[in-house]
């Protein structure tokens, strides 16, 4: 098993995806902590000042939105495969199916919690200058600052794995895409938007990914989402299962 | 000794019987041609074999196992499909380099396997910029990679040039005869493979048609013998007289069925033309494989 999750690694490190993929994490968190730079402290805009505690959760939970990209990169771990015809190859060195996927899931942790791991390093390189300059004290152990960096390594690192799931079970890389962008943005948005929706909501991915930041910048949301230690049970219960269900439909599917 | 064994395999498509009860067994050392028309259901017996495709009902298996229950199948099996299956933007010998990875295979063994190939000055390049005989001859390197004894191969000339197909030729009767490995290797094309292979086995609409040695394929066809002469028609009704059926084609030339050479000679010394041409016919593989295939 560690030869075949070294061997995915080797998949993802062989071909651009991963950096374009780091790239556009790091790029996503950036505009928005550009925002939340620029805008610190406008009464309009409703966000604390530069140098307040409130601002320095709100700048390290930025990074968080990044589980968009690792979930993309997630399904097109396994998506590429059957696009490519690599899967051909894949399962005729590893006949036994389950063993590849599993094996893919433990790639995917490892990935994941890299790119939190990346993504926290950037977050720390534009926060702790921010606020310094602004005249504001850094601390790495006040203002939920441990708590928001293991929510951030959790979320990233569930949802590639959640993305590898949904690539096996979908298998078509553009259906996979889609699917999970048009998920998170407009189908989560909705139910985590609208108040009585949120029951549901907070079982979601997004809901659950939300709890795990658990952060206290809108005070009274905290009661609609599940404890953090849930939120990460339903993200790799959403994972299991559809690992399962892939594993048990389409990943047994003939490869002609 | 059996290498591949196929038991009544049989696989549908929907309503598409792509495979339909076909039977037979490789054996060690020799080289067998899998023939058969476009849809024959080539591929999807070879497939079936390397447990990528499910069979209805029947068996295929290699070394008296289902690939399946292989632990280290590259071991066992070198297998060479369609020539799409790179990731365009990985380098070849990284695509050599993970599947040793992740069959527990040492890391030196993807230099070697593209040495073999002749792509060792390629081996740091994008698979994306490879051409078609690039790509088979990749594929090829990573059939290699376990050193195996036997040899599942799907059309592999496709897209190669005459010297390629001339160096595959080589290379899957050296595989066979000298190093011992059972070769199977499908086609649609008869010419392609009858220089290369010593068994044959031929499948036309998913059915088994026809299997044998090449000697037993070819024999079974008739010999003409081709004369043309600077006679002026004497000749054809003195054959005839001899019990000879003789075909007159374009330009004067006869052929001739049912007698020997040298019978044929002595009748053309007997009328006393002077003779210009004699050709003896050997039957036309292709034409017996058209015949075989084309009847269902
Ligand atoms: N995945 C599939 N879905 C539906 N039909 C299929 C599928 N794969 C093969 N077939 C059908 O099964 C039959 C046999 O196909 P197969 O690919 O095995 O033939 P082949 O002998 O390899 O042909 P070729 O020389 O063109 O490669 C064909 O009629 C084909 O259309
Ligand atoms: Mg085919």
């Amino acid at each position: 098993m560690i030869a075949l999750v070294r061997a995915e690694l080797l998949k993802l490190s062989t071909t651009r995806l991963w950096w374009v993929m780091l790239l556009s994490t790091l790029l996503l968190i950036g505009v928005n902590l550009a925002f939340f730079i620029g805008f610190a402290g406008n009464a309009q805009g409703g966000l604390p000042a530069l140098d307040t505690p409130e601002w320095a959760q709100l700048a390290w939970s930025a990074g968080a939105s990044g589980r968009i990209f690792v979930m993309i990169l997630g399904v097109v771990m396994i998506t590429s495969e059957y696009r490519y015809q690599t899967i051909t190859g894949t399962f005729l060195t590893t006949p036994r199916r389950g063993r590849v996927i599993t094996a893919k899931l433990v790639a995917g942790l490892i990935v994941g919690l890299l790119f939190a791991l990346a993504v926290l390093l950037f977050t720390a390189l534009v926060v702790i200058p921010t606020v310094l300059f602004a005249g504001g004290e850094v601390s790495l152990t006040e203002a939920r600052v441990p708590a928001i960096a293991l929510g951030t390594v959790a979320s990233l690192a569930l949802y590639t794995i959640l993305g590898i799931a949904v690539g096996a079970l979908v298998r078509n890389q553009i259906a996979g895409i889609v699917g999970a962008v048009a998920w998170a943005y407009v189908i989560e948005s909705i139910f985590l938007a609208i108040p009585a929706l949120q029951v549901v909501g907070k079982w979601f991915p997004g809901g659950a990914a939300q709890s795990l930041m658990s952060i206290d910048v809108t005070p009274g949301a905290r009661s609609d989402l599940l404890p953090a230690w849930g939120g990460a049970a339903v993200l790799v219960g959403y994972a299991v299962v559809f690992a399962i269900i892939a594993n048990a439909t389409t990943v047994r599917r003939d490869i002609t | 000794m059996t290498a591949i064994e196929i038991r009544n395999l049989s696989k549908s498509f929907g309503a598409v019987r792509a495979v339909d009860g076909v039977s037979f067994t490789v054996k060690a050392g020799t080289v067998t041609g899998y023939l058969g028309p476009n849809g024959a259901g080539k591929t999807t017996t070879l497939r079936s074999l390397l447990g990528l495709v499910t069979p209805d009902s029947g068996e295929a298996l290699v070394n008296g196992k289902r690939y399946r229950d292989m632990a280290t199948p590259l071991n066992e099996v070198g297998a060479v499909l369609e020539a799409t299956n790179f990731h365009p933007g990985r380098t070849a010998h990284n695509h050599l380099r993970l599947l040793c990875v992740a069959a527990g295979l040492p890391v030196a063994r993807a230099e070697e396997a593209l040495g073999q190939v002749g792509l060792a000055e390629a081996a740091g390049k994008r698979v994306g910029g490879f051409s078609l005989g690039m790509r088979q001859r990749l594929a090829l390197a990573s059939a290699l990679l376990g050193e195996p004894k036997v040899y599942i191969l799907d059309e592999p000339a496709n897209g190669l040039d005459p010297a390629g197909i001339q160096w595959l030729r080589g290379f899957l009767r050296h595989l066979a005869h000298d190093r011992g490995a059972a070769v199977l290797v499908s086609s649609h094309v008869l010419s392609e493979v009858e220089q290369t292979v010593d068994d044959i086995v031929i499948i036309a609409a998913g059915r088994l048609v026809r299997q044998g040695t090449l000697a037993e394929l070819t024999t079974n066809g008739e010999k003409t013998v081709r004369v043309r002469t600077t006679g002026d028609g004497e000749l054809a009704p003195a054959l005839e007289k001899a019990g000879a059926t003789v075909e007159r084609l374009d330009g004067g030339a006869l052929r001739v069925h049912g007698l020997e050479p040298e019978e044929i000679g002595r009748i053309v010394l007997d009328q006393r033309v002077v003779l210009t041409e004699m050709i003896a016919e050997r039957s036309d593989l292709q034409k017996v494989f058209l015949e075989l295939t084309e009847e269902r």
